[in-house]
């Protein structure tokens, strides 16, 4: 009996947390997005806020642009970070790379990797600077400006710029530590190095690469920084609305505020049981 | 075969350049006085943004201090609750595991927003918003399944049979913990540990919605100079926050090295 509670016992400490704010978090945040939030006298269930938000013209617009910014992202950074990695791997010096690549992304925090776009590719930035000082624009104005901008490609850059290295390390971790007998062999039977990247590393890669894109999809659709800084005002992503709805001091907005947080977050389930069914297909089908 | 190497190796430093430049941008900006448009270099450097940044009338040195701290206190706790969860699913079977390990990891993909502003009124309540433990709670929820998650793997490593034997050998649970189990995942306890302070340094919108205002910590110093495009001083405050980062994980290391190396030599 002792033995088969020990590890509800070593859990509980984790789970009392995750079950009392994650949990809690996400269930308080569902019951006032269908309207009960006693504390400013809200006390019927209604799909009312849901009906709204969800014939709201500015609400899809949003999602498109949050979804349009998460998927080009994640695609680019993905295609790059792998070829990132599989250039480390077939060059040489990779030890001190290796090293560096890895402490890149996750020692910058998002606010300064938009702080870095905006340096850069602002109308004043340092591109700008460039191109005009080589005599490819001749004023200011003829350069697009990237941030602010309605295609949202000042927050692209500042979500490929830490997700590239992110991606490259780790399919750089699973690319050297493969087999090297399954390229030999490969390369005795005659296959060229394209084939050998595509009919074997690639596969092998893959599921990696898959949940990798998961994450920083998930990951950039819910976040709010970069979009905050660098974003139009319109339209606005995701959790920017919300956040904006969140900060009106009229509390009975505050319903609409969780209808979009709980979108978000169904939104980014709904990603990762995709990502799961398919790995299982994947996995079956691997034998 | 030689060629391609050479190719890929100008990918590599090409795209491995394009990484890095806009931080070398970062640095030169956070000594520039004057840099007006179309120069491609500054007109003078100054050191005003970093003066201003350490001079005593200025609380920014006393609020770097106290993220290092309140970062500090998160990562200690969150690895204090990991170990045990970890040694969990890393080495033990159980009804429940799969869901368990799902339940783990959903921080990262379910929006912490979301989590936050659904929490955020029970927190007022409870007289944890605008408190300093109330910002340390939060800090668990994204910080959590990093540290589980790597220790988990290590314990899947290392498995039980050390400890095992110590009891066997007649050592208390403490004392098998402390002189067996420890030591062996003190290297996973470093990267969680690193990882985990980089998280929860780097954290700014949960800290401004629990904290209220009220918990300063310097990534909210430096998110309305980024706002308002004061590049030189936005540059400079990040130039200092990725600096103590650095340091705090380099000190770290040396610390921990040290002491295993001294209590090696005691042993020899």
């Amino acid at each position: 009996m002792n033995t088969k509670m020990k590890p509800y016992i070593l859990l509980l400490p984790a789970l009392t947390i995750l079950i009392g704010i994650f949990i809690s978090g996400l269930i308080l945040g569902l019951v006032q997005s269908f309207g009960y939030f006693p504390v400013i006298g809200l006390k019927n269930f209604t799909l009312r806020y849901y009906l709204e938000v969800l014939t709201d013209k500015d609400f899809l617009q949003s999602l498109k642009f949050s979804f349009y910014i998460s998927l080009i992202s994640s695609v680019i950074a993905v295609i790059l970070g792998v070829i990132l990695a599989y250039s480390i791997l077939k060059s040489r010096h990779k030890k001190s790379i290796e090293k560096f690549i890895y402490k890149l992304p996750i020692i910058v925090p998002h606010t300064i990797a938009a702080l870095l776009v905006y340096n850069l590719f602002s109308q004043s930035g340092v591109i700008p600077r460039i191109l005009y000082n080589v005599g490819i624009i001749n004023s200011q104005n003829q350069f697009p400006s990237l941030v602010f901008d309605k295609v949202g490609i000042g927050i692209i850059i500042a979500y490929l710029w830490k997700e590239i290295p992110f991606i490259a390390m780790v399919v750089y971790t699973i690319l050297s530590n493969i087999n090297n007998r399954l390229v030999e062999v490969a390369l005795n039977l005659g296959a060229n190095n394209r084939q050998i990247f595509w009919h074997i590393l690639l596969p092998l890669i893959m599921p990696s690469i898959f949940s990798s894109f998961i994450i920083i999809f998930a990951f950039s659709f819910g976040a709010f920084e970069v979009s905050y800084l660098l974003g139009p005002t319109s339209p606005k992503t995701l959790p920017v609305k919300a956040y904006i709805e969140y900060t009106n001091p009229d509390l009975t907005n505050r319903p609409y505020t969780m209808v979009i947080n709980m979108i978000l977050t169904f939104i980014s389930v709904l990603f990762v049981w995709i990502y799961s069914r398919t790995f299982k297909l994947i996995s079956k089908y691997n034998g | 075969m030689k060629k391609n190497n050479f190719i890929y190796t100008v990918v590599m430093y090409f795209l491995i350049f394009v990484l890095i430049f806009p931080l070398i941008i970062l640095l030169i900006w956070s000594i520039t006085n004057n840099w007006p448009w179309p120069h491609m270099f500054p007109n003078s450097f100054g050191l005003r943004g970093y003066r201003q940044i350490f001079s005593f009338s200025n609380k920014t040195i006393k609020i770097l201090l106290f993220s290092v701290w309140l970062s500090s206190v998160v990562t200690l706790i969150t690895l204090i609750i990991s170990i045990p969860a970890a040694k969990a699913l890393g080495v033990y079977n159980f009804k429940g595991k799969k869901f368990i390990k799902i339940l783990v990891l959903a921080p990262i993909i379910v929006p912490p927003l979301t989590v936050v502003m659904g929490i955020h009124v029970t927190f007022i309540k409870l007289g944890l918003a605008n408190t300093f433990w109330g910002v340390v709670l939060v800090h668990l929820i994204p910080c959590l399944p990093y540290g589980i998650r790597i220790l988990t793997d290590v314990f899947e490593i290392i498995g039980e049979s050390m400890e095992m034997q110590a009891r066997v050998l007649g050592a208390r649970p403490m004392q098998a913990f402390f002189r067996i189990t420890l030591p062996l995942i003190t290297p996973g306890l470093i990267s969680a540990g690193s990882l985990i302070f980089i998280v929860s340094f780097s954290q700014y919108f949960l800290t401004f919605l629990i904290g209220g205002g009220r918990i300063v910590t310097f990534s909210m110093l430096l998110f309305p100079y980024i706002q308002s495009g004061d590049r030189m001083m936005a540059s400079a405050y990040s130039v200092v926050f990725i600096f103590t980062v650095l340091i705090v994980l380099l000190s770290v290391e040396k610390v921990v090295k040290i002491y295993y190396k001294t209590e090696n030599h005691f042993y020899l």
